[in-house]
């Protein structure tokens, strides 16, 4: 009861910094809309070929667009060290750690929500509308892992001198098989195939979002020591 | 009983700090004094948990967990500076308390350090004394049987020194040890039960309050710079 108490205590305070600074969020949507308008430009995308490249670009947009939005509330811990209250407080470092989780969990879902309607606006592919139900599972499996890897790798880069550069190097390449993942079972659902079913890539999606989990558990605590 | 044995920190192969051996009391409030990079801050954040000794070890306070029994203020404040200060003062006090601030201790507490007035105010807007004086006001009134405080009194004006050193001599009556670093020789001596010195890493001198004075630890402090 008292774990889940302290994690609503902090996603609680995380969501008043964000309504107050604006910081996370914004930057994340207003990148989004920046790279949906520069695959707009780099690739012919039309009615014909919108439903084979949907999938590769949204999770595209979402793994960049989420880096920065997680850098942002890990700076607004580290920033005059407020983190410490926590170190120093009856909280423990497992619920600290997945409260900050849930609230870059939450900011990216709402950048994907923005992201899925700029895209409907600009290619004007509807389909992703009436799908919306049935990507709610990838996009939430997804979207997890990248705040689970996000969180920790965040944690670490904004104590590091060249941390802005360090989170992407990091980030990444560990989050290839969500992003393959997301992009094949998004793919799978959007324009079905043949013999094929979302649930193994739903699978493998969880069982990475698991050992994210269970490692950054572990490894959360030593980065919180300078 | 806090104890610190044999404690030893390397950055990149340069000794910051050679062989501290101190033990501090319970209740006892214990000022450092040293030069700009004698390695008191280093000390300090060993002291309190959030850094390792390359060799040696604290006693008295294990590691796990350390929470509600050590509070660590060190140079920068831990405020969230979108957040009022209400709300970071509410927030504290859940993370330590658990439960919802009780709003009259609230209330007095932010008279105390002179900042009711500036309740709803983002914490931002206020100036630095102010800030430090929140930090201060957050670091008093947990419970920890232990407090680190690493220069106290920074953008502090003179009136407001006089208080928060009121405010820490008050805490050897319930039983907290008070580890503190200042530049500001009149206070520390206000405060101490035992002063120590720090020296290119190593702790040269401690002594009784009473066995040392002013002057003595000013000399000490105008004594060489370290390079």
């Amino acid at each position: 009861m008292r774990f889940a108490a302290n994690i609503f205590l902090v996603v609680k305070k995380d969501l008043l910094l964000e309504l107050r600074g604006k910081e996370a969020l914004s930057i994340m949507i207003f990148l989004s809309l920046l790279l949906l308008v520069v695959f707009n430009l780099a690739v012919d995308i039309n009615r014909d070929n919108v439903s084979e490249l949907v999938s590769g670009i949204l999770w595209v947009i979402f793994a960049f667009s989420g880096i920065l939005g997680m850098g942002k509330t890990s700076l607004s811990e580290r920033d005059d060290d407020a983190y410490l209250n926590v170190v120093f407080s009856s909280v423990s470092m497992e619920s600290f750690f997945f409260a900050k989780v849930l609230s870059n969990l939450l900011f990216l879902m709402i950048m994907e929500l923005f992201t899925i309607v700029f895209f409907v606006v600009l290619f004007d592919y509807e389909r992703l509308f009436s799908a919306l139900p049935g990507l709610s599972i990838p996009l939430l499996l997804g979207s997890f892992g990248f705040s689970v890897v996000g969180t920790l790798f965040s944690f670490l880069s904004t104590g590091s001198r060249f941390g802005e550069i360090i989170l992407p190097l990091l980030f990444l390449p560990l989050v290839v098989p969500v992003l393959i993942g997301g992009v094949s079972s998004t793919d799978i659902i959007l324009n079905g195939s043949a013999g094929d079913t979302p649930g193994k890539w739903l699978k493998i999606l969880l069982v990475f979002d698991m050992l994210y989990l269970s490692i950054s558990l572990i490894l959360f605590r030593y980065l919180v020591e300078e | 009983m806090i104890r610190l044995i044999d404690i030893n920190k390397t950055y990149s192969l340069r000794p910051v700090l050679k062989d501290i051996n101190l033990d501090l009391g319970v209740g006892e409030i214990f000022v450092l004094f040293g030069h700009n990079g004698a390695g008191k801050t280093t000390l300090l954040k060993i002291v309190s948990g959030i850094m390792s000794p390359t060799r040696g070890r604290v006693e008295g306070l294990e590691k796990e967990p350390i929470c509600n029994r050590i509070f660590y203020l060190g140079h920068n404040n831990g405020l969230y500076s979108e957040l009022t200060v209400l709300e970071n003062v509410r927030f504290f006090q859940r993370l330590f308390s658990g439960g919802n601030g009780d709003n009259t201790i609230i209330k007095k507490n932010l008279s105390e350090f002179g900042l009711w007035q500036r309740r709803n105010d983002r914490v931002r807007s206020l100036s630095q004394g102010m800030k430090r004086r929140l930090a201060l006001m957050k670091t008093l009134i947990c419970d920890s049987g232990f407090i680190v405080l690493d220069e106290p009194f920074t953008g502090l004006d003179l009136r407001w020194k006089d208080t928060i050193v009121e405010k820490i001599l008050s805490l050897r009556q319930r039983g907290t040890t008070v580890l503190i670093t200042t530049h500001l020789v009149e206070e520390g001596l206000r405060l101490a039960d035992r002063v120590g010195f720090l020296e290119e890493g190593k702790l040269t001198l401690i002594r009784k309050r009473t066995e040392i004075d002013e002057l003595q630890i000013r000399e000490m402090l105008k004594g060489e710079v370290c390079s």
